[in-house]
């Protein structure tokens, strides 16, 4: 194991400016560590899902600095300096009032088993940012890696059509 | 739908109960969950699909940072599982690449995975088998001493001593004397895909003492945790908890396996274990569908009515039998809903190869036997030149008519003649205006072609097994229901507290159901066959009226009428068409009180369900892709409890192992090395945002004699009639016969080819 | 994943020495959506003690035009590619290209130099370690190779020799098809090559410690039109069954010029001279068209299983050389 001088990493979760020693050395954060161990393992933000951990499933989607981005196959200590947004960072932190498509969701019945649903979300969320009204084919696209084995996919994407409707 | 307006609640689309956790992350999943000083469970897998393992030497890995337990089958507890229970937790064989050699518990994941390094293994290698061919193959390698030649026994006890194991009716000689056309062929569904939930399946184990196991799971069906495993390991008492189930169809029913290492290596260390299977080992260890080849003959008049059926089932279930004889047992009651007929001569063998074993999947040994011979029936009645959708709506199963069942009992339908759903089905298709004739594309457009199908498919299990439930009533007008019922993505669980509320007549708020847990709620057999609307409503909802019953007899007094005069509404009692004597549930129940009632639920196989897929294809003949263009799904659910959910699970239809094993799905085995080449999810294919065909359920809502709502369950069976379907459709779309799957451009460009339409 | 130890470096020739120093114990990581794959299956008899991270190299991120061709950073997101406005004008072929790779997800970690620089997919290359071991071969080092006599739908049909994985990459097809070259820094200072000979059949032919920095596109000659096509099973997450990158140059209503590469079928983009040739002084019409893509991967030897590839190919240069004349 390393025993290099302790490196420093920082970045920002849902708003909270978190701070991780980077080492081999007990409590410090290995640099081998992605970032959806580090959400789920080292701060209980389990809302992430790691279906694949192979980056093939997209059920890990997290926003890092806006882009949708696969936790599983990130690098934590690549983070440095950026900002990270998981679905637990969505709903208004004062009220807890739910982002409208978390709502949206809710309103089509737009999940099954509900595991894929928090990276597909988050992917949605990327994408009305980006694009508030977005075409099927673009919603489509944007989801186009999302596995969803219960088929949940025609509710999903009249919950994001819903959404984008709800926030013009 | 004018009818769904009598209801409060029941047909409407309301909100999952747990909606808001889903979209927020907060449901809990296994792996969601850590316990206090728990450890993490890896396994060593054999780098061989048959082999003795000679010697193995732990003592490094013992020595290794972090490690509690290493275990092998020199030490592991005696449990065994499988039908028949031949199948050791660790063994000194391993019967196919992958399989289980050792396992360890250490502090970390990453510091079990480094103790396997250490482990010394000598094999023996053994020559493997790997299909149906090889494993009955004069001298092949037989995987069990117990079982020359490969073949499991396929009698088990699973459904009572008569448990279905064949059918063998009426005179199949007088059958084929009275044919016109008599047609032979075999067609194999053997391409062992994978229903492959999102979420890979996983087990926390601990002993609270030498004889108390409490487990987590990821289940469909938790109560199996308890009372399927508890006889396997000398009847520990045992305390099953499910968490959300991030998906099943089938395949988390239970999870032998995982199970039986966290319950080793629990007890091996005194710790909690997780043993959670990471995705390879999801595809290459755990549940696979069954390989499935009918091979045979048919007997057929003119007019399309079948005079008799004989051949041979052959069942490919992998390294062991997890459930293959029960599958097969149902398969069979399902192909006497779909065909009738009377002279039947139908015998299975089960074979075991060396691929990781196969399990329970959505579909239930029906998808895999009508895969195989509804091509075969279909092939027969083309040279009739009779109509599919004709064919199978005139044979299935209709109200007075019988059928042997898994346990061996007849049965008589007091269903629905479903011909009504096939026929509206049929028009929302254009099934008419497309259908052009056997072997005749529908439409051509340059090397595109497009071709149709249909597929069916009914199970009789909608009513099957045991559920008990509590319902208890509390002061402030609310309802808690005890039962052990899952949420592995059907919905089941906010449906069921539809019903409860609708009997009760209280708002859904009011009702909440406890988490699964064999402690709290009585006997629940699981979320199996689409039992959960009819089996297990029925206990939820004669549990409600129980507890209703009595209260209105604790109330009839206070008020001065009888029991049977009151009526309750959202915790309010009054007497029925009057609203001037009513008195409230707190005051009925009183605050320190609650009222129970107890509801049940007895098998019952009389009422099929009934699926029927309409599919429509594009065949590209240059590059031979195969795109599904559209799909129509025609049933009758008797009443809707929730539309979204029943949607939901009809458009399931394109996972789980379903419609999609005919166009890309499949387990690829090296038949050399015995590996498998596709346990990752770029090269084991699966349908995409990208590519979702224009997909129309025609629900019609006939009710049926089943509980207060008349509704049954259909939501398992949508996978079923898939395969056949577009297997069809493709065979249409390019005017060849088509014959086994997965339909992958290299076989149709062949097909195109050997027919000629290659330039 | 096993520990590593990690390290950012600032300029490319540090990444260079960092890795000559650590002799043959590092890997490099840019978007890391091959490499941590690689690392969790644990694939490769070695494992890297220290990766070295080149995204914190500067000013390789960017596109930039040249005299009508284009400098690209190998850094550059395949996201950003597939909507840059001088890309989608200049050279639609490789924005097409970088858009078929994966999926937004993945588009927005993988950059340019580590889609030309990913391993093989070759599925018994690929066999993950804690399934029962690694599978050897030759690209390992050692064994023979299994695709031979195994299961080889998806290797190459041509061109394969010891190993018979098909070049992986899209936007290599594409930039071949425009001429484009790569430059490499490594020890001995830099070199640049065309982008179809960073392959053999063994893997990409960097050298140790050497790092892709730049893929340079020229200006693409007046008249000229490109294009790229993909056969997949699915859209997205898919690699080619086989794909095709095409520019055809008229003059006066001939074809000058054809550059038609074939990717998915052999370890590199494969030159495909016999439809070139054929194309050549005809008019690019329908009947040229049909015949010429019948020339296609004529010199093909494929495997017990692939043969299809070849058809697939044909059609395949056939749709896009109509869709080209459009």
């Amino acid at each position: 194991m390393s025993s290099k001088p302790t490196k420093w990493v920082s970045l920002t979760i849902n708003g909270d400016n978190r701070e991780f020693a980077i080492g081999g050395r007990a409590g410090e954060l290995p640099p081998s560590e992605t970032l959806a161990d580090t959400l789920r393992e080292r701060l209980g933000l389990t809302g992430t899902k790691v279906g694949c951990d192979r980056g093939s499933c997209c059920s890990c989607t997290v926003l890092i600095n806006g882009a949708p981005s696969l936790s599983c196959m990130t690098l934590t200590v690549e983070c440095d300096g950026a900002s990270v947004i998981t679905i637990e960072g969505l709903p208004d932190p004062l009220t807890g009032a739910l982002d409208p498509l978390q709502q949206a969701f809710i309103d089509h019945t737009a999940y099954q088993c509900g595991f894929c649903t928090p990276g597909m979300i988050m992917a949605a969320k990327a994408l009305l940012t980006a694009n508030p009204s977005p075409a099927e084919s673009e919603i489509k696209s944007a989801l186009g890696g999302h596995y969803c084995r219960c088929i949940s996919h025609y509710h999903v994407i009249d919950a994001v059509a819903d959404a984008a409707g709800r926030k013009s | 739908m004018e009818r769904t307006k009598e209801f409060r609640h029941i047909g409407k689309a309301t909100p999952r109960k747990e909606g808001r956790q889903i979209v927020t992350g907060a449901v809990k999943y296994i792996d969601d969950l850590t316990l206090p000083g728990m450890l993490y469970g890896k396994v060593l897998r054999s780098p061989h699909a048959h082999a003795l393992i000679n010697k193995i030497d732990t003592t490094k890995a013992e020595r290794a940072a972090g490690v509690k337990a290493v275990l092998t089958h020199e030490n592991a507890p005696d449990w065994k599982f499988g039908i028949p229970r031949v199948v050791a937790l660790l063994d000194k064989k391993v019967r196919y690449a992958g399989d289980a050699v050792a396992i360890v518990a250490a502090e970390s994941e990453e510091l079990a995975l480094a103790a396997l390094e250490l482990i010394e293994v000598e094999y023996e290698p053994l020559k493997a088998v790997y299909d149906i061919d090889e494993a009955t193959a004069e001298g092949a390698p037989d995987l069990y001493e117990e079982f020359p030649g490969n073949l499991l026994p396929t009698q088990s006890i699973a459904f009572g001593p008569n448990t279905l194991k064949e059918v063998v009716l009426g005179d199949v000689e007088r059958g084929f004397a009275e044919a016109d056309l008599i047609y032979e062929a075999n067609t194999s569904y053997d391409n062992i895909p994978n229903p492959l939930p999102i979420e890979p399946p996983g087990v926390i184990a601990r002993w609270d003492s030498p004889n108390e196991l409490t487990v987590w799971s990821a289940s469909q069906s938790v109560s199996w945790h308890r009372f399927m495993m508890m006889g396997k390991m000398g009847f520990p008492e045992i305390r099953s908890i499910g968490t959300q189930c991030g998906g099943s169809f089938g395949s988390k029913n239970h999870s032998p396996q995982p199970f039986f290492y966290a319950a080793a290596l629990a007890k091996a260390t005194g710790a909690p274990v997780k043993m959670l299977y990471s995705k390879e080992e999801h595809f290459g260890a755990f549940v696979l569908r069954l390989g499935s080849r009918f091979t045979g003959k048919i007997g057929l008049k003119r007019d399309g009515t079948v005079t008799a059926i004989e051949g041979e089932w052959l069942v490919d279930t992998g390294a062991f039998s997890d459930q293959a004889q029960t599958q097969i047992a149902v398969g069979l009651g399902e192909l006497q809903l779909v065909i009738r007929c009377q002279n039947w001569r139908v015998i299975p063998k089960v074979i075991c190869t060396n691929r990781a074993p196969s399990g329970i999947v959505r579909g239930f040994g029906g998808q895999e036997l009508e895969s195989s011979i509804l091509p075969v029936f279909m092939e027969a009645i083309s040279k009739e030149g009779l109509d599919p959708v004709d064919f199978l709506k005139n044979n299935f199963v209709k109200p007075g008519e019988g059928y042997l069942w898994r346990e061996g009992n007849w049965w008589v339908c007091r269903g629905q003649d479903y011909a009504k759903a096939v026929e509206e089905g049929a028009k929302a298709f254009g099934w008419d205006e497309k259908w052009k004739g056997w072997l005749t594309p529908s439409s051509t457009d340059g090397h595109k072609r497009r071709g149709i199908g249909v597929g069916v498919h009914g199970n009789a299990d909608v009513g099957e097994d045991e559920s008990e439930a509590y319902v208890r009533l509390t002061p402030d007008g609310g309802a808690v229901i005890h039962a052990n019922v899952a949420e592995s993505g059907m919905g089941q669980r906010s449906s069921l507290i539809k019903m409860v509320a609708e009997t009760l007549n209280l708002p859904l708020e009011k009702v909440t159901m406890t988490e699964p847990d064999t402690m709290v709620a009585p006997f629940e057999f699981g979320l199996t066959g689409s039992r959960g609307t009819w089996a297990v409503g029925t206990a939820v909802i004669t549990a409600a009226e129980d507890a209703l019953k009595k209260l209105h007899e604790l109330a009839a007094p206070r008020l001065g009428v009888k029991a049977e005069e009151l009526e309750s509404e959202n915790g309010i009692i009054r007497v029925k068409g009057s609203d001037a004597a009513q008195i409230s549930w707190r005051k009925v129940i009183g605050v320190f009180h609650t009222v129970t009632g107890h509801g049940f639920f007895e098998p019952d196989f009389s009422m099929p369900n009934f699926m029927m897929l309409f599919v429509e294809v594009e065949v590209d003949t240059g590059t031979g892709q195969v795109t599904l263009e559209r799909v129509v799904a025609a049933t009758d659910a008797g009443r809707i409890i929730d539309p979204p959910s029943l949607d939901g699970q009809i458009y399931g239809a394109l996972g789980a192992a379903g419609l999609d094993t005919a166009i890309f799905e499949e387990t690829v085995i090296d038949k050399r090395t015995g590996r498998n080449l596709n346990m990752n999810m770029i090269d084991y294919k699966w349908r995409t945002f990208e590519e979702l065909p224009v997909f129309d359920n025609v629900i019609l809502e006939n009710p049926l004699p089943s509980h207060r709502f008349g509704a049954i369950g259909i939501g398992e069976i949508s996978t079923s009639p898939g395969p056949a379907a577009v297997l069809m459709a493709v065979s249409n779309a390019i005017g060849t016969r088509l014959s086994s799957y997965p339909l992958a451009p290299e076989k149709i460009l062949a097909a195109v080819k050997s027919a000629g339409e290659v330039k | 994943m096993r520990y590593f130890s990690h390290q950012n470096v600032a300029t490319a020739s540090d990444g260079v020495k960092s890795a000559i120093e650590c002799e043959g114990k590092s890997c490099f990581i840019a978007g890391g959506t091959d490499l941590l794959g690689i690392l969790k299956d644990d694939l490769l008899p070695s494992y890297p003690e220290k990766v070295i991270n080149i995204k914190t190299i500067e000013g390789l991120g960017n596109v930039e035009g040249r005299e009508g061709g284009a400098r690209i950073g190998a850094l550059a997101k395949l996201s950003a590619l597939e909507r840059d406005p001088t890309i989608i004008e200049l050279f639609p072929a490789l924005a097409e290209s970088a858009a078929s790779v994966a999926t937004p997800e993945i588009r927005n970690a993988a950059t340019l130099g580590g889609n030309l620089c990913q391993d093989t997919r070759c599925w018994y290359y690929r066999y993950p370690h804690h399934m029962g071991g690694r599978m050897d071969c030759p690209r390992k080092g050692s064994g023979p190779c299994h695709a031979v006599l195994g299961d080889n739908r998806y290797h190459s049909v041509i061109g394969g020799k010891r190993c018979f994985a098909p070049c992986p990459s899209d936007t290599a097809i594409a930039l071949a098809a425009l001429g484009a070259t790569v430059e490499v820094i490594g020890a001995d200072g830099e070199r640049s090559l065309p982008v179809e000979d960073l392959y053999s059949p063994m893997g990409n032919t960097l050298r140790g410690g050497e790092i892709l920095t730049n893929v340079d596109i020229p200006a693409q000659p007046k008249g000229s039109v490109q294009g790229f096509k993909k056969f997949t099973v699915r859209k997205p997450i898919d690699f080619a069954i086989v794909s095709v990158g095409a520019r055809i140059t008229a003059l006066e209503g001939k074809v000058s010029e054809a550059r038609i590469f074939i990717g998915g079928v052999a370890p590199g983009p494969y030159r495909d001279e016999g439809v070139e040739n054929y194309l050549r002084r005809k008019p690019l019409d329908s009947q040229s068209i049909a015949t010429a893509s019948k020339k296609a991967l004529l010199k093909a030897k494929p495997l017990s299983m692939n043969a299809y590839k070849i058809d697939i190919a044909r059609s395949l240069i056939a749709e896009l050389l109509e869709e080209l004349t459009r």
